[in-house]
């Protein structure tokens, strides 16, 4: 293969390759090759899962009870939402239903990791793709100090403040041991802000790693840690107790007021420093308009959030839910998790195999035997590969489709999604960030909109959190304590043999998790995961999942120094480690295969 | 290039005085005494920063995630002034080969004086092949660093016995770090993650005093390992007295009764989680209400349901703890004893009316 | 006895023989294990499956801390009895010693447990006498009740050791017992009580053969015990 058309895009492998592995400041490990032209601009790009963990197969044969703690260790960054997904699975499978109390308390932990996460992923993942550290040093701290004053009042904006900072920069920087820092790509012509705005973006990077860690409390009140937290089938571990002897060992006054105060002060983080420093960065990199991929043509959420405890239909759901394909962004499809014909994984690019390569089989039916081969095209050797043949299987990654369709998962799918569906709290704050920065609406299909949407998010979510707190308020007002349903904790209780399914919004996109319960025991556990369907490798039709595609057609300032890559990639906010799962549904032992 | 710890904070403006009041607090939370102050602060003041190269294998970043939430000292505070973070793939800026070649750097230019520490643990299977980093097995890669390095940590129970991707069947040979760095000692930081604090604790403690942590049988530092939850934990009154949560949600878990019965394993968890608590300080599992996992300890995932109060023997297949085994053979046993005290009392009433035998003696 | 006539054996079934087998030391130790074990299964069992909550004041109600407390004390008993037993065997009669060092290298033992075994599969109408403990009990109780426990002591004692402390004496001389175990001591408290179950179907067995033994095979078990004296009815 040279050329090869698929979904708009034309893939030409014939200029220079260009390697990025590891792909840093994401979950988990991957590898990017891209082809560019003689003017620098990617022309086929091609993305690998380089990890696998065996997840599912180590699930099998366990007390379902126990499963959210399993899938839970598929990813510690976004923690807590495999968990969540694994609990409903259980809970759809076993007719559990959950009190009302609980459903809002899985709502405030769900919602406190989407808060987190994505906070930490702008500042801490993402934003030296847009920030040049060094050039802060030479920002003047007083007009740094105008310039953040303009954009909020958030209080830590002072002269002397930013001066501080830049004084403890230079210092830093002045010691030779760059840290974190080392071999960046200071000075490349991709970055755009000035020193001035690189400066503010310095001092949020250290705000935002101090504050981080508050947002968290809230799972460490319900859950009693973080990362990791515990969840329970049926319900929430944390009892509640107001006023009745031993309350100190509940969920009490104290504890309420301490989750109260983290969901102000987040909100107010959110408000006043992520947004404006989201704004104020799009601002300067307006006309970067790269890195759409296929998120103008075909997209995908399961919707999250229900406001109705055991209600998880659409009426129900806060965050959207449906499916976009072929660009029609007139029509919005239903999606049926349990639908056989929907969503179906491929694995004619990965290093499984099925009996036959070229169908997909339904998560419920899913087959995931390893099998590491490497294509004749590939470089190396094979435990030293240089560079990879996409033309046979090259990824951990399985390639999801949903009715044959690649579909982008994430904030913006969800902000797309709602927004097409007219839903004011998502349609609102777009066309006001796009009013402000004079953007036509097609502007969000790109990297920014990506990175956009899920600053957007953050302050939705953020505010949704002090919704929910007031209603578990009222709920407790009303007399209503009850956080567990244990009618059915009991293993005797069940039925022999069900399948069930649960859904969540994790902060990368649409998750799924499948399960099926034969005499107690897991039979079978499948997760179709956010960066399975974004970081997917091409299927038997040869088409492109949403990183390759995104990454097409993008120039690159400096051939050798990949940022405007790391930029596209991340904001997809990977999480390979999540991505890259497995399962065996009937029981085989999992064979190493022997590659000739 | 050799400024020390406490010339690189004086020129970050921070005084002589909060610096003194930052070692008598780190004193504090070690555990060490006053006297131990001015040691800490000659240490600081005359150590150039240490380079630490963070590697992570098969993982789920839950480790530096919970690195990061350290608030004393802040976890800012130790990637600006305390050590130099050259490496760690989920938070350093360089990608690709740039990154790469940082590990060749400090191993060449800190030969021995580096530490290492591990996150996660190799895949043996498919020649190492189920994590790839720079198209070749994370296990190359962790042998080399460790090659040089000064001290190595293994961070959670991932890099410290497996964790996750070990428990049954293992599919990938994931194996933990002191099983493939078989030469040198491994500090070994359980945990699933392991608490923030304890991780700067610890990480702080080998820059302040040069010297790795005093360590338990099993490698770690004893000075969070060395006891139970159980032992610390603020429910213990409630075990000793007969006080449990019988079911979620009921009388006792709202009085905050002991876990033990909804298989808490804190009576055989060594951690810190009673005492330095999570997230500052905030809680703990048992304090919201949830057993102990046992999530610090040697294949914790594979002792059965997490609810279970009686482990489960995987010598006798998936389902079977001793109590089960147990009762299926007690009921085998008496029906036995049963069958034979009918037959024999059928042969002895025949005997009766038999003809005797010859005795053998003795 | 080469040659019986059919005078000498209507004589000997007349006649009752006894021999002095079991000393005081031994009786004693027979009886205070079996109390002691009694109580070691009775509170062992209650740790691991509490009774329901109890409500009240902490400062009055003591209920696991009391079944650990007992259960502790008779592990002390059982472990200075093993040791006083030890002693015994080595300073004591043939039968003191014969449960820790069965005969293994006699033919005869051989043949006399498979002879013992044929008896309880009812292949042979009437067991050979022993004064002792016949080559298939010996086996059994050495099995069982010298390794089982030791085993017992030894896990038994490596879990206190973790109550007592890291560091402590009982974590130097027992704590090598839960790394052999992996190093995680909810395995060993799972093998702990498997050991417990263990030693419940030999009692069951114990208790079975003696009564058995005593109506079938016209030789004294239950109050040999007792009495010291093994009374041959025949």
């Amino acid at each position: 293969m040279t050329r090869h058309e698929t979904q708009g895009f034309t893939l030409d492998d014939t200029g220079r390759r260009i390697v990025v592995d590891p792909v840093t400041r994401i979950e988990g490990y991957m590898r990017v090759e891209v082809n560019v032209d003689e003017n620098n601009v990617i022309r086929n790009a091609v993305s690998t899962g380089t990890l696998w963990r065996g997840l599912e197969v180590i699930l099998k044969g366990r007390d379902p009870r126990d499963a959210w703690a399993f899938t839970q260790r598929i990813c510690g960054v976004c923690t807590g939402t495999h968990a969540l997904a694994s609990v409903r699975a259980v809970e759809n499978a076993l007719g559990i239903t959950i009190p009302d109390n609980a459903n809002i308390i899985r709502n405030l932990m769900q919602l406190c990791l989407q808060v987190h996460d994505h906070l930490v992923h702008f500042y801490h993942l993402h934003a030296l793709d847009w920030v040049d550290v060094v050039s802060a040093l030479d920002a003047d701290p007083r007009t740094t100090s105008e310039l953040a004053q303009s954009l909020s009042d958030w209080p830590l904006s002072s002269p002397g403040y930013f001066r501080d900072i830049q004084n403890r920069l230079k210092a830093f920087v002045a010691s030779g041991q760059l840290g974190l820092f080392t071999n960046g790509y200071w000075g490349n012509p991709a970055y755009r802000l000035p020193a001035d705005a690189n400066l503010m973006a310095v001092a949020h990077y250290l705000e935002a790693l101090d504050f981080q860690k508050e947002i968290v409390k809230i799972h460490t009140v319900f859950g009693g840690k973080n990362p990791h937290p515990n969840w329970l089938v049926g319900g929430v571990p944390c009892a509640i107790n107001l006023d009745g002897v031993g309350a100190v060992g509940a969920v009490n006054m104290e504890r309420l007021n301490l989750v109260k105060s983290i969901i102000e002060r987040t909100i107010e983080f959110v408000d006043k420093v992520y947004i404006p420093d989201l704004t104020a960065i799009a601002g300067f990199y307006r006309d970067w308009q790269y890195g759409g991929g296929i998120s103008s043509q075909c997209l995908l959420a399961y919707g999250d959030i229900p406001v109705r405890a055991n209600d998880y239909g659409p009426d129900s759901l806060l965050m959207p839910h449906g499916a976009i394909i072929n660009g029609d962004l007139s029509t919005v499809h239903d999606v049926d998790l349990s639908d056989p014909e929907q969503i179906q994984e491929f694995v004619s690019h990965s290093w499984y195999t099925y009996p036959d390569e070229t169908r997909g089989l339904h998560p419920w039916d899913g087959l995931t035997e390893p099998d590491f081969q490497l294509g004749p095209n590939t470089k190396g050797t094979r435990t030293k590969i240089e560079q990879i043949d996409e033309n046979a299987k090259y990824s951990w990654i399985k390639s999801p489709r949903w009715r044959g369709h690649p579909m982008e998962v994430g904030p913006l799918a969800r902000f797309v999604i709602g927004h097409v569906r007219g839903n004011p709290e998502f349609k609102e704050p777009v066309d006001r960030l796009l009013r402000t920065l004079d953007l036509p609406l097609e502007a969000i299909f790109s990297t920014l909109g990506r990175t956009a949407a899920r600053g957007l998010e953050a302050s939705w979510a953020a505010h949704k959190m002090a919704w929910f707190f007031d209603r578990l308020i009222s709920n407790l007002k009303a007399g209503d304590t009850a956080t567990a349903n244990t009618e059915r904790w009991d293993p005797a209780t069940w039925p022999d043999d069900v399948k069930g399914y649960g859904f969540t919004e994790a902060p990368r996109g649409a998750l799924g998790h499948w399960i099926h319960i034969r005499d107690r025991k897991i039979e079978n556990y499948q997760a179709v995961v956010p960066t399975t369907w974004n970081g997917s490798p091409r299927d038997p039709q040869g088409q492109i999942g949403p990183f390759e595609a995104a990454l097409m057609n993008t120039p690159l300032a400096k051939a050798d120094e990949p940022l405007e890559i790391l930029r596209t990639l991340h904001s997809f906010d990977p999480c390979l480690a999540c991505s890259s799962h497995v399962l065996s549904p009937d029981g085989q032992e999992m064979a190493t295969v022997t590659v000739r | 290039m050799n400024e020390t710890f406490y010339d690189v904070l004086r020129r970050q403006g921070i005084t002589r005085r909060s610096f003194m009041k930052f070692c008598s607090l780190m004193a504090a939370s070690m555990g060490l005494g006053a006297g131990a102050v001015p040691k800490i602060a000659h240490a600081l003041e005359t150590k150039p920063r240490t380079p630490v190269l963070w590697i992570h294998g098969l993982e789920c970043t839950c480790c530096t995630e919970s690195f990061i939430r350290s608030a004393h000292p802040l976890a800012k505070d130790v990637l600006l002034s305390m050590l130099s973070l050259d490496y760690d793939d989920t938070l350093m800026a360089a990608a690709g080969h740039q990154a790469e070649s940082i590990l060749d750097t400090i191993r060449e230019k800190y030969k021995g004086n580096y530490i290492l520490a591990v996150e996660g643990n190799p895949p043996l299977g498919e020649e190492g092949m189920y994590a790839i980093q720079g198209g070749r097995p994370f296990v190359d890669k962790l042998r080399e660093c460790a090659a040089d390095a000064k001290h190595i940590i293994a961070w959670g129970s991932c890099a410290s016995w497996g964790c996750v991707q070990a428990a049954r069947p293992n599919p990938t040979q994931a194996t933990p770090v002191h099983k493939v760095i078989t030469d040198r000692p491994v500090i070994k930081v359980p945990g699933c993650p392991p608490i923030a604090e304890v991780m700067t604790a610890v990480i702080t403690y080998m820059l302040t005093f040069d010297r790795a942590p005093e360590l338990d049988r099993m490698g770690r530092p004893k000075m969070f390992y060395s006891q139970r939850i159980h032992d610390k934990c603020y429910r213990r009154p409630h075990f000793d007295a007969g006080q449990y949560v019988e079911a979620w949600d009921d009388e006792g878990a709202r009085k905050g009764y002991c876990l033990y019965k909804m298989g808490c394993k804190g009576p055989t968890t060594y951690n810190a989680c009673s005492t330095t608590r999570w997230n500052e300080g905030v809680s703990f599992p048992i304090q919201s209400g949830h057993g102990c996992l046992g999530c610090s300890e040697h294949d914790f995932w594979d002792q059965g349901s997490f609810y279970n109060r009686v482990a489960n023997l995987s010598q006798f297949g998936v389902e079977a703890n001793a109590d089960t085994i147990g009762m299926t053979i007690a009921a085998g046993v008496g029906a036995g004893i049963a069958a034979h005290a009918a037959v024999s009392a059928v042969v002895r009433y025949r005997g009766k009316t038999g003809i005797d035998v010859p005795e053998h003696g003795e | 006895m080469a040659t019986i006539d059919d005078f000498e054996i209507a004589r000997r079934s007349r006649m009752v023989k006894a021999l002095y087998i079991y000393r005081p030391m031994n009786r004693l130790w027979h009886w205070v294990n079996a109390a002691t074990i009694l109580v070691l299964m009775i509170t062992g069992f209650f740790m691991g499956r509490p009774f329901p909550s109890v409500e009240g004041d902490t400062s009055v109600l003591y209920v696991m801390g009391w079944l650990r407390y007992i259960h502790f004390v008779a592990g002390w008993i059982l472990l200075v009895g093993f040791v006083l037993r030890v002693y015994l065997a080595l300073s004591g009669n043939r039968y003191a010693r014969e449960l820790f060092l069965p005969d293994v290298l006699s033919r005869e033992w051989w043949k006399g447990l498979f002879t013992e075994l044929a008896w309880y599969m009812f292949l042979i109408k009437e067991p050979p006498k022993y004064a002792g403990h016949n080559p298939l009990a010996q086996f059994l109780m050495f099995c069982f009740f010298v390794v089982g426990l030791l085993v017992m002591l030894l896990t038994g004692f490596a879990l206190f050791s973790e109550a007592v402390g890291q560091g402590s004496w009982a974590d130097h001389l027992f704590g090598w017992v839960i790394e052999l175990f992996g190093g995680n001591s909810l395995a060993v408290h799972a093998w702990h009580r498997l050991g417990m179950w263990c030693l419940i179907f030999i009692i069951l067995a114990h208790i079975y053969t003696a009564v058995r033994e005593d109506i079938m095979s016209r030789q004294s078990m239950v109050s040999t015990m007792i009495s010291g004296w093994r009374m041959f009815k025949d």
